[in-house]
């Protein structure tokens, strides 16, 4: 690595008129000959709902993954040693318990918390969800405690399954047991969270303004020049590829804003919302890239879709409703649209974690630094089981040895898993929701 | 809600049994059947009280010989606890287990091949407990504390054993001659917690019990006969050599979990147990205690032992048919009366 006349504070921006972008991980924020110091760990949670098919999920054998995976995880191939496979965890708070129906609701609303949450659509109780505690400790360290994405439906109230509010499905992370943290839908939002500019305004007022728009790179511009021209050649080529992935992801915003006016004139749908859905998630999903890069946030919940979804995946030829598909009651053709869109889901997930793998984070990358975990509160969506629940954790953050499979015993509670992140995260509580302990972690290394 | 209907399930019973030396905790599950098959009770779930993967083989095989619906995932599974099972692990119990057909098929398959097949006792019951209406729960023990005293360490778990559990009867200690008792001395630790922590009512059921009126194993065979190969009747010639008659202390603590009021014992007064140790037991009268010790009466040992081995010998409940939309369209003339309830008593167990 080479060194730079010049110490850079970590937490530095390039600034201009309403536009603010923090800079990614610099040699010149080492001090020559200084230790490097290490670099931060990123935790992600990528949620999708309706269980997947565990046949083609589940790695037979404990150990090395296989050569070949199970067809849900062959998109993820690339990715076979950076990746752990863990079996038999369990949320029991998602189980009916004495309140009947509503799996949904309840394993949503239970995923990070750990509790089984109140059944109402009006009086609604949860907990802190874990990514919040995490958000506590390490949030005051970048400018964004966490960042709460989603691909669905924001709706905070109502009945969205069987006595259940629209809060517990429609959220992932709870700041407290009455207040979830409803995710940013729209990329141009998160975007403009991000990188300023001020709340999304309306479809007459973008399209006035786009006649007129600028790059927002324009307005960091005089600072960008004067940044480049203290930095030595390595660092230039690193400013350069950071600022290159924020003007990619305006042109996709663009471009998506361009495809909404085209499908629907009347804009119903929020403004800069990509109908396309691999679209919308790769939009998001690089600006948690470039958070995660710039040292913006070190933790994001990512509700892909929400528990109980009817989303059709038209995309790939499903017209049918996701969530019945999944009570398939054996039929093969409907098994066979839920594989699909299982691999589907894995698809994008790959392509993010490409791009994690290839952007770089002091001397190593995003991914080697991060911890991302893919999973669903159900296991069995026809059966809305809540054992064995499919979990994923990709990335060398956790410092495991990762390409392999792990189960352990029956009914271990996901909330072993979840405390034993946070002390990954360097976040030490004695108990969080339903644990018993701690996931060994001779097994995870 | 679950649970709230007029016909209100019988009381959930967690069982923690010691299988591979206790063949009184072998009868005790056969008995739980017995009272499930009657609407008198319910299996919550059934753990065994010593780290052994052929002991939970064979948990596995009798919970699933004597279940009467598809089991959920959790209730299917056997509870253990942590720990690393011996060698060689319960050898006797891996000889029944072994037993083959004629074809070579295993005459008793168990879903447990590792570890990982099973949950952790504690975890186990604390999940499941949870499924239960309030004061609708009893866990009975017979073996060593270990996985109970883990219970009451887990986090939040008292509040909710409080709720949930009416009371714990322990077939454990000795209250006549203050002999030890094994499954108290193999983890006195344990034993200790469970008497001075467990916060609900705690009775425990003597060793004096359970030697005053012995199983006789001879009719226990041929009770069992109903099913050609039976993993109780099996594992029961297994653990001692026959002939003998096996002590009913499991059985006593079982059937008063369930029936406390039926007069098949009397109850010491209240007062605190505490564990010496070597194991022996000892009983202080205290008008605060929470615990009691079961005392034998003589006057009912004709019909403890009439319960005794018509429970234990019982068939399981008959599994109720699946649903099977009628091949000719129902019209009023060919649909039949509503006869209540689908499992209707007259199809439960039949005694044989």
């Amino acid at each position: 690595m080479s060194t730079s006349w010049k110490f850079l504070p970590r937490r530095s921006f390039l600034r201009g008129l309403g536009a603010t972008i923090a800079l990614p991980l610099l040699d010149a924020m080492s001090p020559a000959l200084a230790a490097v110091p290490p670099a931060p760990r990123r935790l992600a949670f990528v949620y999708v709902p309706n269980g997947i098919d565990m046949a083609n999920w589940t790695v037979q054998q404990d150990g090395a993954l296989p050569a070949e995976l199970p067809r849900v995880l062959q998109p993820l191939a690339a990715f076979r040693e950076e990746m752990l496979q863990l079996g038999n965890l369990t949320h029991n708070s998602g189980r009916a318990w004495l309140d009947g129906a509503g799996d949904h609701g309840r394993c949503s609303g239970s995923y990070l918390t750990g509790i089984q949450v109140r059944k109402s659509s009006v009086d609604v109780k949860a907990s802190i969800s874990c990514d919040q505690i995490i958000a506590n400790h390490v949030g005051a360290e970048t400018r964004f405690a966490s960042l709460e994405l989603g691909m669905d439906d924001v709706r905070q109230a109502g009945d969205c399954d069987s006595g259940y509010s629209c809060a517990y499905t429609n959220n992932l992370a709870w700041r407290s047991e009455t207040q979830p943290l409803p995710p940013i839908l729209n990329p141009r939002a998160l975007f403009e969270r991000l990188f300023g500019a001020g709340p999304v305004r309306s479809p007459e007022e973008r399209a006035r303004r786009a006649r007129y728009r600028r790059s927002i790179l324009d307005f960091v511009r005089s600072d960008t020049e004067r940044l480049a021209a203290s930095l030595g050649p390595t660092d230039v080529r690193k400013l350069d590829e950071y600022l290159s992935s924020i003007r990619e992801v305006e042109r996709q915003l663009e471009k998506a804003e361009g495809d909404n006016a085209t499908v629907d004139p009347g804009m119903q749908r929020p403004y800069g919302v990509p109908p396309d859905f691999a679209e919308h998630f790769k939009l998001m999903t690089d600006m948690v890239t470039i958070a995660f890069q710039a040292d913006l946030t070190r933790v994001v919940t990512f509700l892909v879709t929400r528990e109980g979804s009817n989303r059709a995946y038209r995309e790939i030829g499903i017209p049918d409703g996701h969530h019945p598909l999944t009570h398939h009651k054996h039929n093969p053709e409907l098994m066979e649209k839920v594989t699909r869109i299982n691999e589907y889901h894995t698809q994008q997930l790959s392509s993010w974690l490409g791009r994690l793998r290839t952007t770089p984070d002091g001397d190593r990358s995003l991914l080697d630094h991060s911890m991302i975990v893919y999973g669903s509160g159900i296991s069995d969506g026809n059966r809305h089981l809540h054992d064995d629940l499919p979990t994923l954790l990709i990335g060398r953050g956790a410092g495991a040895v990762p390409g392999r499979r792990i189960t352990f015993r029956k009914e271990t509670p996901m909330c072993n898993f979840q405390l034993t992140l946070m002390d990954r995260m360097g976040v030490h509580v004695e108990n969080f929701g339903d644990a018993s302990g701690r996931l060994d972690l001779a097994s995870l290394s | 809600m679950q649970g709230s209907d007029d016909t209100a399930p019988g009381l959930g019973v967690a069982l923690d049994v010691d299988l591979q030396s206790r063949p009184d905790a072998l009868l005790a599950v056969a008995l739980l059947n017995g009272l499930s098959a009657k609407g008198e009770a319910s299996r919550i779930c059934l753990s065994i009280s010593r780290p052994s993967l052929t002991t939970a083989r064979l948990a596995d095989v009798i919970a699933e010989f004597y279940a009467t619906l598809p089991l959920n995932a959790g209730v299917s599974t056997i509870g253990m606890p942590d720990g690393t099972p011996p060698t060689p692990d319960a050898p006797a119990l891996a000889a029944v287990l072994a037993r083959k057909n004629a074809d070579g098929t295993p005459v008793y398959a168990s879903n447990v091949q590792r570890q990982v097949d099973t949950a952790e006792s504690a975890v186990l019951m604390r999940n499941l407990l949870l499924a239960q209406p309030d004061g609708n729960a009893a866990i009975v023990l017979a073996g060593p504390a270990t996985g109970l005293a883990r219970l009451l360490g887990l986090f939040g778990s008292r509040p909710q054993l409080v709720a949930k559990v009416r009371h714990l009867v322990l077939a454990a200690g000795a209250f006549r001659n203050g002999s030890a008792e094994p499954s108290l001395a193999s983890n006195v630790a344990a034993a200790r917690q469970l008497f001075s922590e467990w916060p609900t009512p705690l009775i425990a059921v003597g060793a004096e019990i359970g030697e005053a009126l012995p199983y006789p194993g001879a009719r226990l065979l041929s009770g069992l006969a109903w099913s050609a190969a039976h993993p109780i009747a099996d594992a029961y010639c297994a653990l001692r050599s026959m002939p003998y008659d096996a002590p009913t202390t499991a059985l006593a603590a079982l059937l008063h979990a369930v029936h406390p009021d039926a007069g098949y014992f009397k109850l010491s007064e209240p007062g605190t147990i505490a564990v010496l140790d070597d194991g022996r037991t000892r009983f202080m009268p205290s008008t605060s205690g929470r615990h009691r010790y079961l005392i034998a009466d003589p006057a009912q040992k004709e019909r403890l032992l009439a319960a005794y081995v018509g429970l234990v010998c019982a068939q399981p409940a008959p599994r109720p048919a699946r649903f099977k939309p009628p091949a000719v369209a129902a019209t009023p003339a060919n649909v039949p009366a509503p006869t209540g309830n689908v499992a209707a008593p007259a199809a439960r167990g039949g005694k044989p």
